[in-house]
């Protein structure tokens, strides 16, 4: 078929935003910076005291877009990883073990040993990558652990234990990195200008609604650092009015991102950071555009709902679990009523359940959230088993085949809803 | 002595028909408890027998439509199990958080499984500081109460240091059976070993501690086999390892003189101590730091050191890594354990679990080369 893919201009400047980050903490040593490595998504609590923060999986995408992910994961496996080891906790073996063996890798995704990494245990593995990086070279840690829950009632409970630990253990630890008290006024302002960003991408959320969609999960998906680690960074906001424009100026002439546009599609899990051009390109002929996913949806923030003054820790802590989504996107159980809302605002046709091999944070429970989805919506969906940056667990057959097979069923479908 | 081993051996290659006979016999209640920490004292107090989920013989087939393949064993049978109707005679499971297959698996269950009850604990990390404590007391309390609901029993402090003393003694007479190995090694088969310690997982403790006290005797009249190379194991978390396996190792001239494994040495490490907050007891020995479990998040204490002890006490010659194939809390630790193995000059070789396929001429070979570095025959 004949398509069309509307690349959008505005997305082009998220490279050097996202570089000048990572630049950033790279020289941050030299410029006598303190600096945090950070799993789950507490980085907010460094940035308050001014330090540079790496982020764990935001790290592991910039190495997968910059195309560093196959060889850092080749050195972590020299150096003793399994490959059945989640990539995110092996590109950063990888990394360190390239820095403490001199092993060359290019300089972009070196990162500074930090005089603190923060083990957001949101899941499992983000501990583990804070407990082998400790034994590997002693850096303190401090954890702070953040189930996600399964059930709503358990939602208050575990969200008191999240203050209590951030109140009783992170920020005493930053403040003695810091060597000065913990700075709550930068806090609230970092949340003020998440709260603006916020705003703006919610009203950029708005066009998905429409068909064609000017713009797809792709594009939201490069466009999330802003409000996620580039967070407080005032060049966000711009970033989001350009992008709110070029949305309206494409909606307002009906140019769609991938055109014609066929079968709107929900994809859940992670984004396959090293393969992104891969999985549109096989997309789009078809029609096929991506254009809501629990991950880049439902991670924090609401920003109808922060409120940076008087208590930023609260307003933070309310994000991660009772006003927020990052509690309710991780297990299949409290996720299934929002992807039920998505389907519903989207007018979605069709499920592509993207099972990350080394992530089972990603992989349990597809197949039978398919199966409810198809019995409430008679929506059908399709696993694609493969990994977001290690390029030996794609396969392009599986891909294609499982591709084919879901347009089939959504064109199978619609023809009987027409009978 | 023989008919013990064997009431362990059956029990532990078909517990399903045991169980449901069981439960059937004496009209109480089976609560199923995902390994490796769930203070089973609770559940036994409530007036129900908890057995610790296994893992089954057989290959996962209907599961397969709700699991994918890169998951550990013990998930995946375990769903099968469940989308097979093999469980239905299990009241109730608990879960908790301690991995990424077990933090999403409940989903699945109570969507094909339906049990009456399903409960999940979020039990914490280890990390510092009086919260974590604090919320570990409070899910205690809360499995605590919801039993009590389920079961209509009050679980009172009597009550509960009573099941702490039964387990207690459980773990004490446990602790006999393994200071005998180790005193002459090949006096018990690894896959005799392995059928003890998971036959108390899956029967009453008060009849296996009855079991222990008259197997006891009989083991100390045995006679060990002769003196072979002297290994140790370690790993395994959460499930048994193949009886072939552990039969290879010895077949091939080594001794297996101790392990720390969890259907091993870990599962009854550590007594808890009668009080008048038994619930904080329970959260005590939770709290322990020995023997090192990968899955509770302690970044301080080495689990290389701990089993580098093991082999020093028992003056092994050599450890063998028993990986469960997709285990992450393991996986993110081999690479370290295995460094500091060679840097302490300790021989050490991977044999990794598969559910399904155990490739024995594989693990063969590598055993065989294991042997040839540690100079057996
Ligand atoms: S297992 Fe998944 S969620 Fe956990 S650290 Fe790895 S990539 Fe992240
Ligand atoms: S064996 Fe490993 S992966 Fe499987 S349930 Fe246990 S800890 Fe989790």
């Amino acid at each position: 078929m004949e398509y069309k893919l509307n690349r959008l201009k505005t997305t082009s400047l998220i490279g050097p935003m996202v570089d000048k980050h990572w630049e950033g903490l790279r020289l941050a040593k030299q410029k006598g910076e303190k600096v945090a490595w950070c799993s789950g998504p507490l980085f907010i609590f460094p940035y308050a005291m001014n330090m540079k923060c790496h982020f764990m999986a935001g790290y592991a995408a910039y190495c997968g877009g910059r195309n560093q992910a196959d060889r850092l994961l080749e050195i972590a496996e020299d150096d003793g990883d399994l490959p059945d080891t989640c990539s995110y906790h092996r590109l950063h073996m990888g990394m360190a073990a390239a820095v403490e063996k001199g092993i060359p890798v290019k300089e972009e995704v070196i990162l500074p040993i930090p005089d603190l990494m923060i083990s957001g245990r949101l899941c499992p593995e983000m501990s583990h990558y804070a407990e082998g990086l400790y034994r590997k070279m002693g850096i303190r840690v401090v954890g702070v652990d953040a189930a996600p829950p399964h059930r709503e009632e358990d939602m208050l409970p575990m969200e008191r234990f999240f203050e209590r630990q951030i109140k009783e253990n992170l920020i005493p630890a930053l403040e003695e990195v810091c060597g000065r008290p913990f700075d709550y006024d930068r806090m609230s302002e970092i949340l003020a200008v998440l709260k603006k960003t916020a705003e703006l991408r919610n009203e950029c959320w708005e066009y998905f609604k429409k068909t064609p969609s000017p713009w797809t999960l792709w594009d939201y998906g490069v466009s999330i650092a802003p409000v996620f680690y580039l967070m407080g960074n005032p060049e966000t906001i711009p970033y989001y009015e350009k992008l709110k424009a070029e949305l309206a100026e494409r909606a307002e002439q009906n140019v769609g991102a991938v055109e014609p546009e066929k079968y709107r599609l929900y994809w859940d899990g992670w984004l396959p950071w090293g393969f992104l051009g891969k999985f549109i390109r096989k997309m789009a002929p078809f029609g096929a555009v991506p254009l809501v996913g629990r991950y880049p949806w439902e991670f924090f923030p609401h920003p109808e709902r922060i409120e940076p003054y008087p208590d930023p820790v609260r307003t933070f802590v309310k994000q991660v679990y009772s006003d927020g989504g990052l509690a309710r996107a991780n297990l299949p159980a409290l996720a299934l009523p929002e992807i039920c809302k998505w389907i519903e605002t989207y007018s979605i046709d069709g499920l592509i359940m993207f099972s990350s091999k080394t992530c089972r944070m990603w992989n349990m429970g597809h197949p039978d959230t398919i199966d409810e989805i198809e019995r409430r919506y008679g929506i059908p969906g399709v696993v694609i088993e493969a990994d977001m940056v290690d390029s030996r667990m794609l396969s392009e057959a599986q891909i294609d085949t499982r591709l084919s097979a879901l347009f089939e069923m959504i064109e199978t479908r619609k023809k009987a809803r027409k009978r | 002595m023989e008919r013990i081993l064997k009431k362990f051996f059956e029990l532990t290659a078909n517990p399903y028909g045991s169980l449901a006979e069981w439960k059937e016999k004496n009209k109480k209640k089976v609560i199923g408890c995902y390994p490796m920490q769930l203070p089973e004292e609770i559940i036994h107090a409530a007036g129900m027998l908890p057995v610790i989920i296994w893992r089954s013989n057989e290959p996962v087939t209907m599961g397969h439509a709700h699991i994918a393949p890169f998951n550990c064993g013990l998930t995946r049978s375990f769903v099968d199990d469940a989308v097979k109707g093999k469980l239905s005679f299990l009241d109730g499971v608990v879960f908790y958080r301690m991995c990424l297959q077990a933090q999403s698996l409940p989903f699945i269950i109570e969507r094909n499984a339906c049990p009456s009850y399903m409960e999940y604990l979020y039990l914490p990390a280890l990390y510092p500081g009086a919260s974590i404590r604090d919320y570990l007391i409070e899910e205690f309390e809360r499995l605590k109460k919801s039993l009590e609901e389920f079961g209509g029993q009050e679980i009172t402090v009597q009550s509960l240091n009573r099941s702490i003393s039964v387990y207690n003694r459980n773990r004490r007479l446990l602790a006999e059976v393994y200071a005998l190995r180790r005193e002459k090694p090949g006096l018990i088969k690894g896959r005799e070993m392995q059928a003890i310690v998971n036959s108390s997982m899956l029967m009453p403790k008060e009849e296996h501690n009855r079991l222990l006290e008259e197997l006891i005797p009989e083991l100390k009249k045995r006679s060990p086999a002769d003196q072979k190379v002297r290994v140790v194991i370690y790993g395994g978390l959460c499930q048994t390892v193949q009886p072939e396996v552990l039969d290879l190792i010895e077949s091939l001239g080594m001794v297996i003189v101790d392990d720390d494994m969890y259907v091993g040495s870990r599962y009854f490490a550590n007594e808890v101590e009668a009080s008048e907050k038994p619930v904080e007891s329970l959260a005590n020995r939770y709290l322990k730091k020995l023997p090192p479990c990968p899955t509770k998040g302690d970044w301080e204490t080495d689990w290389t050191d701990y089993v580098i002890e093991i082999v020093k006490r028992n003056k092994a010659q050599g450890v063998i890594t028993m990986l469960v194939k997709f285990c992450p809390p393991h996986l993110c630790y081999y690479p370290d354990l295995k460094r500091k193995f060679a840097e302490h000059g300790i021989p050490e070789v991977l044999i990794e679990l598969e559910h399904e396929v155990i490739s024995l001429e594989q693990t063969r070979t590598r055993l065989q080369s294991f042997i040839e570095i540690i100079g057996g025959v």
